[in-house]
């Protein structure tokens, strides 16, 4: 076991051995790895925002207002003007693009610390899934627990702000939900269809 | 509906394509490999490095992170360019590659199952990264469904085939010599934005939407003719209107490209998400914000597949600590970039990586193709 492991090892293997059932407590501590690898995934996506939130408007704008000029100008027939203006919003939708995924790593490197962890212990072990004959392995456990979590930590941060009467920086959040100004195209409509 | 349908069907390949008993083929390689200390042997007594193998390498954890660090800057510069050094970083930086090789002839099952695992260590680096991007840009995007549909299924269909067929079946030196071509493909993209005629066309698309913006007003558009409204579909047509514009497009060739770009991505470990909106703007002149909704979409269902499959590995070691690590580095990466861009020019750094493209892809189609590369370091 790498030394790292070796001293955080007691900490974390102590959520697994709480009730002495092992079902249950291989969900109990496994939502607690969960839990922490979203906590800390959170603050180093906050650093990450507090340092790139400028330059992620930029380019999000930027392609927000092409794509509207290129919207005005397909209904305006003006053709040359829209490939033009479309083809701007597009290298400004590949930088935004290629940032989230760098600013994606800030919220996802601890769940590869806590695979990591779990590869030690669980390494061996299967997972059945009720009423079938198929099982997964600790890889497949965890991402199925980290979801829960992942919403279950969204509606607690929710919960928290509501009742601290605090706004939401929603610093991480947007991330998530990106940046992509106030184009027209967002306002008018829902999102998806 | 539909959407749930397409999550079904990705799961689904998943599941088929998930293999129980990798496992047992990794330790079936190893016991079939010759036993000893020189290449191309296995020391049972030695330390257990990559994939769990005795004597496997074991690269300093600091050097992922470093390494991911060059990473992540490149992703925040130019950009793309990015998940083909991660690539070249399990390839040849961290010996991945070499130690692969060296099984070529004493063991050639284990030499696959590297080059598998290879790609899939690749993949893991940018592709989940991905997931999240892809999330929010179909939150944010406007989504024509046949299209993401038909992008989808392609997208299935090359992420499932791709790994069926060549699972376990292609060597280490035929797989670095095709990653050499791809980086070569890339590198001519990237050269062709940097040459005077590139250039121009980037300049004259500016002048262009400027000289738009000061002749018009920015009229108000009436609810009854926004957002995207499919009027007519067919397998060879699909008519759909946006802004009260009418666009068309034949469902095959979203397919089809969906195909190609995930068997790329399936088969070399990058790549895939940022190639479906260059091609479904060339190919079918769509505007931006329906292209980004759509694609993601796509991304999101590859995904979703891949996911699966990697949810029933059981029992295969992988160095889920270093790709942690190398995570790390790419997050600071990514903050770095944006500083040092105020000092070198986007296009100092694309001929930057044009040069590297030339010297990776040559380097390691010739290492693939010919047995040696003609460049030193690969």
């Amino acid at each position: 076991m790498h030394p790292f492991y070796l001293a955080i090892d007691p900490f974390l293997i102590r959520f697994y051995r709480i009730t002495g059932y092992a079902a249950v407590d291989v969900v109990i501590g496994t939502i607690v790895l969960a839990f922490l690898a979203l906590t800390i995934g959170e603050l180093t996506a906050a650093v990450a925002l507090r340092f790139l939130r400028g330059r992620t408007e930029k380019y999000s704008e930027s392609a927000s207002k092409y794509q509207d000029l290129a919207m005005d100008a397909l209904k305006a027939g003006n053709k040359e003007a829209y490939t033009a203006a479309n083809r701007l919003a597009n290298d400004d939708f590949g930088h935004a693009f290629f940032q989230q995924i760098a600013l994606s790593a800030s919220s996802l490197w601890p769940v590869f610390f806590a695979l990591a962890w779990m590869q030690y212990r669980f390494l061996a072990i299967e997972f059945p899934i009720p009423g079938t004959r198929l099982s997964i392995g600790f890889i497949g456990f965890f991402i199925i627990i980290y979801i829960i979590a992942f919403f279950l930590f969204k509606r607690i941060k929710k919960g928290l702000s509501l009742l601290t009467g605090l706004k939401q920086s929603g610093a991480p959040d947007q991330l998530r939900a990106g940046a992509f100004g106030d184009s027209r195209c967002r306002r008018l409509g829902s999102p998806v269809e | 509906m539909i959407l749930g349908l397409i999550l079904i069907v990705a799961v689904a390949a998943g599941l088929l394509a998930s293999e129980p008993c990798l496992a047992g083929k990794l330790e079936e390689a190893i016991a079939k490999t010759p036993t000893g200390t020189g290449p191309g042997q296995i020391n049972p007594e030695a330390p257990k490095g990559f994939m769990g193998i005795p004597g496997g390498p074991n690269p300093f954890w600091f050097w992922g992170v470093l390494w991911g660090v060059w990473v992540g800057w490149i992703f925040s510069t130019v950009g793309a360019f990015g998940g083909i050094m991660a690539g070249v970083g399990h390839i040849t930086v961290f010996g991945l590659a070499d130690y692969g090789k060296s099984f070529k002839t004493t063991s050639p099952t284990l030499n696959k199952l590297l080059t598998d695992s290879i790609r899939t260590s690749n993949q893991y680096l940018v592709g989940l990264s991905a997931l999240i991007s892809s999330v929010t840009y179909y939150r944010m995007g406007r989504l024509v469904l046949p299209l993401g549909l038909a992008l989808a299924l392609g997208g299935i269909a090359g992420a499932y085939l791709i790994p069926w067929l060549t699972a376990g079946k292609i060597e280490l030196s035929s797989y670095v010599g095709y990653f050499g071509l791809i980086v070569l493909i890339i590198g001519c993209f990237l050269f062709y934005d940097t040459t005077p005629k590139g250039q121009a066309k980037k300049k004259e698309a500016k002048a262009a939407a400027k000289a738009f913006e000061e002749s018009v007003k920015t009229r108000g558009t009436s609810a009854a003719d926004s957002g995207v409204k499919v009027t007519s579909f067919s397998f060879t047509k699909v008519t759909f209107t946006f802004f009260g514009v009418e666009f068309s497009f034949n469902p095959l060739w979203p397919f089809v490209g969906g195909f190609v770009i995930a068997a790329i991505s399936a088969f070399i470990g990058v790549g895939g998400g940022f190639l479906y909106v260059p091609f479904l703007t060339s190919v079918t002149n769509l505007p931006m914000y329906i292209v980004a909704g759509t694609s993601a979409l796509a991304v999101f269902v590859s995904m979703i597949t891949s996911i699966f499959t990697f949810m029933f590995v059981k029992g295969t070691p992988i160095d889920f600590f270093f790709i942690g690590a190398e995570l790390v580095g790419i997050f600071a990466g990514s903050i770095l970039g944006p500083y040092t861009s105020k000092y070198i020019p986007e296009i100092w750094l694309k001929r930057l990586f044009v040069l590297l493209a030339v010297y990776v892809g040559v380097g390691y189609a010739t290492k693939g193709f010919m047995g040696h590369s003609i460049f030193p370091g690969m």
